[in-house]
C-alpha cells in the first residue's frame, strides 16, 4: 500500500512515496526515517505518487521536521491540491516547506 | 305454522316432526300460504323442527322447483346432519342454528368499523357486527383471519357464530388480553415498548405475500375514493388524486386495512392481531393513511375526541404516531419521515372526506368545517407531490449500508473499501474523497484503539447517501466505554513545529473537514455521526 524508495546522495537523503500514507503503512516510514537520519543534514519528502495522507502520516512528518529542525532542512515536493489542502486545514503548510 | 312476510319474502315457520303421517297436511298448509301472498322468495324457519322425514324433504324438493333460491334457516344440529346427508346442504343454503349469546353488562373491550368486542366470560371475546345480516361479512372475516394465520400473522380466529338479539357474532378465545390502546392509557411509560412491538407486527404484516386473488386489492378500493373525490375536489386536484392513486404499482404483500392500537392485542407475552376484515393486498402507503386518520386524521379538528376512541390522548397519540414512523422507515431523516407523513395524509384526508360525505357530513356545519380542512390540507398536498410511493424515495434520499466488522486496524483497509464502495454512486470530488476517507480512518482507529481497550470488539460502519441536498452521512457504532472525542480541545494550529504536540490532530482534521459531527451516547453505545456535504 504504500512503496518507499530512498535515494541518499552524501548527506541528503530522499524518500519517494507511492501510495497511501495512513495508520497501516505510517510506521513503515517511521521506521526508515528513524533508522537513516542519522547524519542527514536535508531531508526530502517526494509526493508526486502519494494519494492519501491521515493524521497518522502527519505525525511521522511533524516528527521528522522536530528532528531535521535540529540538525537541517526538510523539504516535501510535489504535493498533489488535495494534500496541500489537508497541510493547509492542519496548519502543516505554515510548518512544513513545501515546494 | 308461524310465518312471517317481508319485502316479498316468506318466512315459514317449520315445528316439531314432519313425516310421511303430517307431511301431506304440511304441504298443503303451505300452498295456501305461498298461493295467498305469491312471494317471490321463500326461506324456511326451521327454529323448532326437530325431525324430518323423506317425505318432507320431498316437500321442500316441490317448493324449490317454483321457488330456486329457496333456504333454510336456524337448523338444529341433528337436523342439519339429514339435510346434509342428503345433499341437500349442498343443493341450496342450510343454515344452522345459532347460538344466543347476550352481551347485556359485558365489558366493551373494543369498537371498530363493523362491530364491537365484548368480553363474555373470562376467556371469550364476541365481535357483534352492526349490519343485521352480517353474516357473509362473518365468514370473510374467518376466512381472512385464517388465511393471515397459514401465512404467519398470529391472530386469533372465531370458533362460533353465535345470534346477539338481533345481529350476529362471532365468538374468539382471548384470555387475559389487552389492547395497546388499553396498555397506553393505563401505562403511558411503556410507550416505547408498545411502538417497538407495534411497527414489528407493521413489518410482518408487510412482508407477508398473498397469493394472488386471495385478498381484495387496496389500490381499486382506493382508485374508487379518488373517483368519488372528482365532485368535490377543484378540477386539477381530483385529476391529481385519481393519477397518483393509479400509478402506484400492484403489490402482493399484505395490509391490515384498520391498523390501531385498539387491534391490537397482547396475550400474556403474545402479540395478537385482530378485526381481520378489511384485510387486503397493496402498497404500504395505504395502511399508512389510514394509522394517519386513526391517530391524527380523524382528530384534527377535535382533539378531544380520540379520548373516547382510544382511550388515550391527543398528544400521546401524536408521539405514538411519530416513533412509530421513524421505527418503521428506519431513519431519523425528517426530510423522509416528512415526506412519507404528507403521502400518507394523501390517502387518509380522501378517506376521511369520502367517509364523512357520505355519511351527510355535508349537511352538519361541523362536519362541513372537518371536511373543508381536510379538503384545504388536500389540496396542498397534491400539489406538491408527484408520487405516492416511498420506498424508492426512500432508497434515493437515503440508501443505507452497513458493515459489522471487528474493530481492529488490521480491518482499517476493509472499512475504507467499503466507504468508497458506497461514495462511488455519489461521484464526490478527489478532495472530498479524501477528507471522508480521513476522517473514516480517524474514526475507525481510534474505536480500535481505544473504545474496548484493553478488550477487543465490534463496529458497525453505516454509510448513508441522500440526493437532496447531495450528502453523505457515515455513523460509527460501538459498544465500548463511553467516550466523547468532540469533548477534546482544538489543538493550536499556528504553534511552530517544536512547539507542537505530535498526534491530536486527527479529531480536529475530522471537524474541520466534516460539515457536521455529532457524538451521542445511548444505551451504552457510541455513536458517532459525520455528515459531508458534497
Amino acid at each position: 500500500m504504500l512503496d518507499i524508495k530512498k535515494n541518499l546522495e552524501g548527506t541528503k537523503l530522499e524518500f519517494v512515496l507511492d501510495g497511501r500514507l495512513d495508520t497501516i503503512t505510517a510506521p513503515q516510514l517511521e521506521e526508515e526515517v528513524k533508522a537513516s537520519i542519522d547524519g542527514i543534514t536535508e531531508l526530502v519528502f517526494d509526493f508526486s505518487n502519494l494519494a492519501y495522507v491521515s493524521s497518522a502520516g502527519l505525525r511521522v512528518l511533524l516528527s521528522a521536521q522536530k528532528t531535521m529542525n535540529d540538525k537541517g532542512t526538510m523539504v516535501v515536493r510535489n504535493v498533489s491540491d488535495e494534500i496541500q489542502e489537508i497541510f493547509d486545514v492542519t496548519g502543516f503548510s505554515d510548518i512544513l516547506t513545501i515546494e | 305454522m308461524i310465518t312471517s312476510w317481508d319485502n316479498d319474502k316468506l318466512t315459514i315457520g317449520l315445528e316439531g316432526r314432519i313425516d310421511s303421517g303430517n307431511a301431506a297436511g304440511v304441504e298443503s298448509e303451505i300452498m295456501d300460504l305461498i298461493k295467498e301472498k305469491n312471494p317471490s322468495r321463500i326461506v324456511l324457519d326451521a327454529e323448532n323442527l326437530d325431525y324430518i322425514s323423506s317425505a318432507g324433504l320431498r316437500i321442500i324438493l316441490r317448493l324449490r322447483k317454483t321457488h330456486p333460491d329457496l333456504s333454510i334457516i336456524n337448523v338444529k344440529s341433528d337436523v342439519y346432519e339429514v339435510f346434509d346427508m342428503t345433499g341437500f346442504t349442498e343443493m341450496m343454503k342450510v343454515e344452522k342454528a345459532y347460538r344466543r349469546v347476550s352481551v347485556e353488562g359485558c365489558e366493551e373491550i373494543g369498537r371498530g368499523a363493523n362491530g364491537s368486542l365484548y368480553r363474555i366470560d373470562k376467556d371469550n371475546v364476541v365481535k357483534v357486527y352492526n349490519h343485521a345480516d352480517a353474516l357473509d361479512e362473518i365468514q370473510h372475516e374467518r376466512e381472512v383471519a385464517r388465511l393471515a394465520l397459514i401465512l404467519g400473522i398470529p391472530t386469533a380466529i372465531s370458533y362460533d357464530v353465535v345470534k346477539v338479539g338481533d345481529s350476529y357474532g362471532s365468538v374468539f378465545e382471548l384470555l387475559n388480553a389487552r389492547s395497546f390502546s388499553r396498555i397506553l392509557k393505563s401505562e403511558p411509560e411503556k410507550l416505547d415498548w408498545c411502538v417497538e412491538e407495534y411497527v414489528k407486527m407493521l413489518k410482518r404484516i408487510h412482508s407477508t405475500e398473498v397469493p394472488e386473488g386471495k385478498l381484495p386489492d387496496m389500490k381499486e378500493t382506493a382508485i374508487s375514493w379518488a373517483k368519488f373525490m372528482q365532485d368535490y375536489l377543484p378540477e386539477e386536484s381530483g385529476k391529481k388524486l385519481l393519477a397518483l392513486v393509479e400509478a402506484v404499482p400492484h403489490d402482493n404483500h399484505m395490509i391490515h386495512g384498520d391498523y390501531h392500537t385498539k387491534n391490537l392485542e397482547l396475550q400474556d407475552d403474545e402479540v395478537l392481531l385482530i378485526d381481520m376484515d378489511t384485510l387486503a393486498v397493496g402498497n404500504p402507503i395505504f395502511e399508512l393513511g389510514s394509522m394517519f386518520n386513526a391517530y391524527r386524521g380523524f382528530f384534527e379538528l377535535d382533539h378531544d375526541a380520540i379520548e373516547s376512541f382510544q382511550g388515550f390522548s391527543y398528544e400521546l397519540a401524536g408521539e405514538f404516531w411519530e416513533k412509530t414512523l421513524r421505527a418503521y422507515l428506519n431513519t431519523d431523516n425528517e426530510k423522509v419521515i416528512r415526506s412519507v407523513e404528507d403521502k400518507a395524509r394523501i390517502i387518509g384526508y380522501t378517506r376521511l372526506i369520502r367517509r364523512s360525505i357520505r355519511r351527510g357530513g355535508l349537511e352538519d356545519e361541523h362536519k362541513r368545517a372537518e371536511i373543508e380542512l381536510w379538503k384545504s390540507e388536500l389540496i396542498e398536498l397534491l400539489d406538491k407531490y408527484d408520487t405516492l410511493l416511498f420506498d424508492n424515495d426512500l432508497e434515493k434520499a437515503e440508501f443505507h449500508n452497513e458493515l459489522d466488522i471487528e474493530a481492529t486496524e488490521d480491518n482499517l483497509n476493509a472499512v475504507m473499501a467499503f466507504v468508497d464502495e458506497n461514495l462511488e454512486s455519489v461521484g464526490c470530488s478527489m478532495k472530498s474523497q479524501m477528507q471522508i476517507d480521513i476522517a473514516v480512518e480517524e474514526v475507525f482507529v481510534n474505536i480500535c484503539k481505544y473504545a474496548y481497550h484493553p478488550e477487543k470488539g465490534r463496529a458497525v460502519v453505516r454509510v448513508g447517501v441522500s440526493d437532496e441536498p447531495v450528502q453523505v452521512k457515515i455513523t460509527f457504532i460501538d459498544h465500548g466505554h463511553p467516550y466523547d472525542p468532540l469533548a477534546k480541545d482544538d489543538p493550536d494550529v499556528t504553534l511552530s513545529a517544536e512547539d507542537r504536540p505530535i498526534g491530536g490532530l486527527g479529531i480536529f482534521m475530522v471537524k474541520q473537514t466534516m460539515d457536521a459531527v455529532e457524538y451521542e451516547y445511548k444505551d451504552g453505545t457510541n455513536i458517532l455521526t459525520l455528515v459531508k456535504n458534497l
